[in-house]
Parts: structure tokens; C-alpha cells; sequence
């Protein structure tokens, strides 16, 4: 087992009172805490820290933990209790209710000796209803369009012959129309088992909506950027344009700028009865290689226009 | 075939995720979530009686966030309530960003 150094956690000395310890907590917790900080990996950090300060910001523990720090044996074979040291081996006897947010030096040290709602009221009581599990279900922005039938799989811990085991599980989940990145959808009952008769706990789908070579979502609408060439945005044309159930004709105008949106109505994305439409931004492309030929002709051009593209810049010029 | 559940009820929420229920009513009153509209009776203004509010499941994320913000950085509910403001506004900036760096990435590809 690891020892924990508490005060080396939180930055402070050994003799800092209590007001100390609340501040480098408070400032520690600021910046690693998970809800502030999503994915930095904070969140093993922030359990360090957490734990260091229920530990030093309580008189009992904290007298507790220094008898530890003096007599313990810290060696690198891990850390060994002082002979005599009146532990609780909750966590050997194979409790699941050890508390999962705290590490077993933690655990065994000071499970079963306190009273367990002073842990931020998120520690495990003996009856319990199992936590809940959240996953990532990926599905294609096609897949929006219509009801899904998705498998999703999913690892549960489960608690045999006194040792924790991830099983695999696997459940068919219906994924509703119009779906959107980021959304949770929560299945009752699927979650961590719960122990002492406790209900199991639920999973939480997290919908992550993958990106689309060609369309870019805005709410219910899609965007797709056309290019154009010169020639076919000066002198206009029609263009098949690819939607996401289909295609259309689109009549491209003489003289349409690059940046220009156009409308399609109906061909966004469905959802609560709502009928999102597809935008199409034009985009100019210059043709990157050229010949003789086609230099001759942009020269011509060049002669016979006089547009000038910075007449606004006049008065910096 | 699981039956997908979209609405979560406040004794609900108090059981299963082990949220006391003054907990829920303050995050209700700093506007931090907001119960389903047609759950919200008068009874919810009497201190007595626990609302009979029942809340989007999407809400729930919210409402765990905030009691873990409370409890874990010693903050009173006003300032959770900003700091989920907080996070929300970054929430979207980054989420427009993304969209804006996306558009840009698909005009300068050529």
C-alpha cells in the first residue's frame, strides 16, 4: 500500500492550522476540480486532494494520520502500519462498502472508525443503491435522422469472493430521432450493481455525434460548403449538392460572391417534430495549376474589366 | 428493449442519487435547472410540502454538478449558480469556436 503524505498533497507544513489547510484546499480544488477542469485528467488529482483534506481539516484524523506519519514505515516495500496500530480491515474482509472515492490507504486507516455522512454526504452507506455509470455511444449525423437500435457495451465492477471484477455487459438501446451531440439519455436500473438490497444504479448515455466529412451542424440546420469555380460563379450555373438523405439541383446565380448562403428548406436535421434546412456557403476556388491557355484568357479578362476589388481601400492607399 | 427514460422526479432524484431535497430546491431557486413547466404548482411555494417537480433527465448532469461544486468548494448557492453560468457560456464559446475553426478549416482547404 502507498503511503500518503497529506500535508505534501496540499502544499502546507506540518504545523499549519486548520485556517491554512482550508486555504490551500480551497485554491488546490479551484484548479484541479473536474466539474471546472473536464478532461485535464483532473479528476484523480482532485480525489487526492479531497482526501488529504478530510483528513487534515479534522483534529481526531488528523492526530490519527501524524501518529502514522511518525512511526509508520515508509520504506519502499510500501508502506506498513507502526506493530500495535489498531487498524479496521474492512476492505480485506471484502466489504463493497468501502468507499470507492478514497484510496485504500485511506480506507484502511480510517474506514469504519468515523461517521461516514461526514464525507461530503457521498460516501457509501452499508445499504445502498449502486452508482451510476456513464458512457459514450457514438453514432453518425445519418443516424440522427431516423430511431436507432444501437448495442452499446459497457464494463461493471462487480464484487466476487471478496474481489472487484469488471464484467463486460452489453444492452440494445433505442436511440430516439433527431439525437443531439452531448446529449445524456438515461436507462433505469443499468448501472453499478447496489449492495445490502440496494437497487443497482443507472447509465447515463452520452451521445457523441461524430463529424461529417462534408456537412457542419448548427442546432437543427446543416451546413455544407460548395466550391465553385471562377467562371461557374461569375457566369452561374446548376450544381447537384449531396444532403444527407439524398440530392438536390441547386441554380447557382450569375455573380455570386464567395461567403454567399444559400437555403435549401427541409433538408437539415429532424427533430421534436422540428425540420431543421441546409445551408450552402459558396466558396470561390482559383484553379491551383494553369497553362498557357487559360493565362491568355485571365489576361483578356484582366484588359477588358475594370473592377477593382480594393476600391475601399482608397483613402489608405 | 429498455424503455428510455426522459423525465425524472424530484423524490426520485433525492433517492436514487442521494440529493437532499432542500439541496434541489435551492439549485431550482438560483435558476440553475428549471423542473418540467406544467410540474410547477403553487404547492411548491409552501415550505411544508416538498414541490411535486419533475425534471428533463439532461438536468440531472446539472444538478450533480452543482452539489459536487458546493460540497466540494465550500460555496454557497449564488455562487454556484454563476460559476454553472459560467460554465455554460464556456460550454457554447468552445462549441462555436469548434464550428467557426471547422468553417474556416473547410474555406482554406483549397
Amino acid at each position: 500500500m502507498e503511503f500518503k503524505d497529506y500535508y505534501k498533497i496540499l502544499g502546507v507544513s506540518k504545523d499549519a492550522d486548520v485556517k491554512d489547510i482550508k486555504v490551500a484546499y480551497r485554491k488546490l480544488a479551484r484548479q484541479y476540480h473536474p466539474d471546472l477542469h473536464p478532461g485535464e485528467g483532473g479528476g484523480d488529482k482532485f480525489k487526492e486532494i479531497a482526501e488529504a483534506y478530510e483528513v487534515l481539516k479534522d483534529a481526531d484524523r488528523r492526530a490519527k494520520f501524524d501518529e502514522l506519519l511518525e512511526y509508520g514505515d515508509q520504506s519502499s516495500q510500501g508502506f506498513q502500519p507502526p506493530p500495535g496500530w489498531q487498524q479496521n480491515h474492512q476492505t480485506s474482509q471484502g466489504d463493497p462498502s468501502a468507499d470507492q472515492d478514497f484510496s485504500d490507504f485511506f480506507n484502511s486507516i480510517f474506514n469504519g472508525g468515523l461517521d461516514q455522512s461526514h464525507f461530503n454526504g457521498r460516501a457509501q452507506p452499508h445499504h445502498a443503491r449502486g452508482q451510476d455509470v456513464e458512457t459514450e455511444l457514438a453514432i453518425s449525423l445519418q443516424e440522427t435522422l431516423h430511431q436507432q437500435i444501437k448495442m452499446v457495451h459497457y464494463q461493471l465492477p462487480v464484487f466476487e469472493d471478496g474481489k472487484v471484477r469488471q464484467i463486460k455487459k452489453q444492452l440494445n438501446i433505442k436511440i430516439p430521432q433527431g439525437v443531439i451531440n452531448g446529449e445524456r439519455i438515461r436507462l433505469k436500473g443499468q448501472g453499478k450493481p447496489g449492495y445490502g438490497g440496494g437497487e443497482p444504479g443507472d447509465l447515463y448515455l452520452h451521445i457523441h455525434v461524430n463529424s461529417h466529412p462534408l456537412f457542419d451542424v448548427k442546432k437543427h440546420d446543416l451546413i455544407l460548403t460548395l466550391p465553385l469555380a471562377p467562371w461557374e460563379a461569375a457566369l452561374g450555373t446548376k450544381v447537384t449538392v449531396p444532403t444527407l438523405d439524398g440530392k438536390v439541383t441547386l441554380t447557382i446565380a450569375a455573380n455570386t460572391q464567395s461567403g454567399k448562403k444559400l437555403r435549401v428548406k427541409g433538408k437539415g436535421l429532424k427533430r421534436k417534430g422540428k425540420l431543421g434546412d441546409l445551408y450552402v456557403i459558396i466558396n470561390v476556388i482559383i484553379p491551383p495549376v494553369s497553362n498557357d491557355k487559360a493565362n491568355q484568357l485571365w489576361q483578356e479578362l484582366a484588359k477588358n474589366s475594370a473592377f477593382d476589388p480594393r476600391v475601399s481601400w482608397g483613402e489608405y492607399l | 428493449m429498455m424503455r428510455r427514460l426522459t423525465v425524472i422526479s424530484l423524490s426520485e432524484l433525492c433517492q436514487l442519487e442521494r440529493i437532499e431535497s432542500h439541496h434541489i430546491i435551492e439549485i431550482v431557486e438560483n435558476g440553475i435547472v428549471k423542473p418540467i413547466a406544467n410540474t410547477i404548482s403553487a404547492d411548491a411555494t409552501d415550505n411544508n410540502k416538498k414541490p411535486d417537480w419533475e425534471f428533463e433527465t439532461a438536468s440531472v448532469y446539472w444538478i450533480k454538478k452543482a452539489v459536487r461544486l458546493h460540497q466540494d468548494l465550500e460555496i454557497d448557492w449564488l455562487a454556484v449558480a454563476l460559476l454553472i453560468d459560467l460554465i455554460q457560456q464556456r460550454d457554447a464559446l468552445q462549441k462555436e469556436n469548434a464550428f467557426f475553426k471547422q468553417q474556416l478549416s473547410r474555406f482554406t482547404e483549397y
